[in-house]
């Protein structure tokens, strides 16, 4: 690790952070560095801004302040779009959208910076299998997958994308004990990964190389 | 064939008796739509005796000039009307709404007067006055289904939006969806329309110019003339009202921008 912390830049990195919804501030001056291959677990309370850091890396949320790096490229609004093929997502809750679970997989890769990943559709099967899921769920309509189902099916659809880090937001809290620790052993088992996942469940805590605590940033100002 | 009847405002006092007929249903059933259905009525008599006399003016003056006026305002109008129909901001949108309405009226009613009616003058009044009406008409329904279905699913459906940023999308990529939608949305009405024209009921215009005292077969080819002009307006306007506000709706990181619509 001391060495690709030498040699390589942070994979995702956030300076000085301070972001607003209208008054509230829910980041101020938060500082993060992830190095490539660690497995951080971000822990605070609910309303701490843990889904927002999450947000911003991906910019899908703008900072008012503050510098923002993935694999030591800014996160603006000139680089954002290219910084995003970086990073693999789940998010809370995952909306499907509509259409067949297989049609949810293949949608990805019709967007032109995904077209040379096609290949990796073919590492469904096992995915599947390996996230106990079976096959016909493929060809299920992904609105009427179960919490845990839809889920695991988001965190293939990350997988797929072969992104070098990955955020998971909650990615785990509908899946049952057991599920909980296929999840975390897959993550564990692909040492190249970096990961960055918020989470509650205690499963998560063994897996974490580190881990990372958020405090309420509360404070009302006029914007 | 005859032409037209002219009927005297006494004729059309008559008319006005058949208001009765609703009026005793909804006394009958306590229907508590009586006072908004008489402003409706007086408005539509004011409006239309305002518009019936200004008409007579446009039409004796015929100047292109004041016909393209009174089409500008016709345009401004409906521009006005969609935006706020669809709970956006008119700051933000009335000028590309404009531009949008206006290519989508401009470019059918003069293919209709140029290439099918074969009019030398294009702004004949008789003609470019009611068929921009009719056309307006159509894109100002078509505007507000389609910018409303497109703004109102990117916000219900803001999760999977930014989930396909996340995953990589373009702007275009992950709006592709949303404007097809909006797309089908707008013009599925008119290609109904099309489809049961004649069937279901006789359509204005036709029913229009037989009344004129013209042949079947000439209003016959009046209506066909009218159903492609408002079809194709109609796509244009939409896809034009979409494109061109895009623009100023999402910020360069391909969020959009919560102040599009309208705070009460």
């Amino acid at each position: 690790m001391r060495e690709r912390e030498r040699s390589f830049p942070p994979a995702v990195e956030m300076k000085d952070v301070t972001l607003f919804y209208g008054n509230r501030a829910i980041l101020r001056d938060f500082n993060l560095e992830v190095h490539l291959g660690e497995r951080v677990l971000l822990k605070g309370p609910s309303g701490s801004g843990k889904s927002t850091v999450l947000h911003c890396l991906l910019g899908l949320a703008v900072p008012r302040e503050g510098v923002i790096r993935v694999r030591g490229e800014p996160v603006d609004s000139r680089s954002v779009w290219k910084t995003r093929l970086y990073l693999g997502y789940v998010p809370q809750e995952p909306d499907l959208g509509r259409g067949t679970v297989r049609q949810v997989l293949e949608g990805p890769f019709a967007f032109r910076a995904n077209e040379k990943l096609r290949k990796n559709l073919e590492w469904i099967p096992s995915l599947l299998r390996r996230f106990d899921l079976a096959q016909e769920l493929l060809e299920k309509q992904a609105s009427t997958l179960s919490g845990g189902e839809k889920q695991r099916v988001a965190l293939i659809g990350a997988i797929l994308l072969e992104r070098s880090v990955v955020l998971l937001d909650e990615a785990s809290s509908a899946l049952d004990e057991e599920n909980k620790r296929r999840v975390a052993e897959y993550f564990r088992e692909t040492p190249d990964l970096t990961i960055l996942a918020v989470s509650h469940d205690a499963a998560w805590e063994n897996f974490a190389t580190r881990t990372v605590s958020l405090a309420p940033a509360f404070r009302e100002e006029s914007a | 064939m005859n032409g037209i009847i002219h009927i005297t405002p006494e004729q059309l006092g008559g008319g006005y008796l058949l208001l009765l007929i609703p009026l005793s249903v909804f006394l009958l059933k306590k229907v508590p739509i009586i006072r908004e259905t008489g402003i409706a009525v007086i408005r539509m008599t004011v409006q239309l005796i305002f518009v019936g006399l200004y008409l007579q003016v446009v039409f004796r003056l015929n100047n292109p000039w004041l016909n393209l006026a009174w089409v500008g305002i016709m345009v401004g109008v409906a521009d006005f009307s969609i935006i706020r129909g669809c709970g956006l901001r008119l700051s933000r949108f009335l000028f590309p709404v404009f531009i949008a309405l206006a290519a989508g009226t401009l470019v059918p009613v003069f293919v209709f007067m140029g290439a099918i009616l074969q009019r030398s003058n294009c702004l004949d009044a008789q003609y470019v006055i009611p068929l921009w009406g009719m056309i307006l008409g159509n894109c100002l329904r078509a505007d507000i289904i389609g910018l409303k279905n497109f703004y109102e699913s990117l916000k219900k459906d803001e999760k999977l939006y930014l989930q396909s940023l996340a995953q990589g999308a373009t702007l275009k990529e992950a709006l592709d969806p949303y404007v097809r939608e909006a797309l089908q949305a707008s013009l599925l009405p008119t290609v109904a329309s099309m489809s049961t024209i004649g069937l279901v009921a006789l359509p204005g215009m036709m029913t229009g110019v037989i009344l004129a005292g013209v042949d079947p077969l000439t209003a016959i080819s009046y209506q066909i003339a009218i159903m492609i002009a408002i079809f194709s307006g109609t796509t244009l306007t939409v896809f034009l009202a979409l494109r061109l506000t895009l623009r100023r709706s999402f910020n360069s990181y391909g969020l959009l921008d919560p102040d599009v619509f309208r705070t009460k």
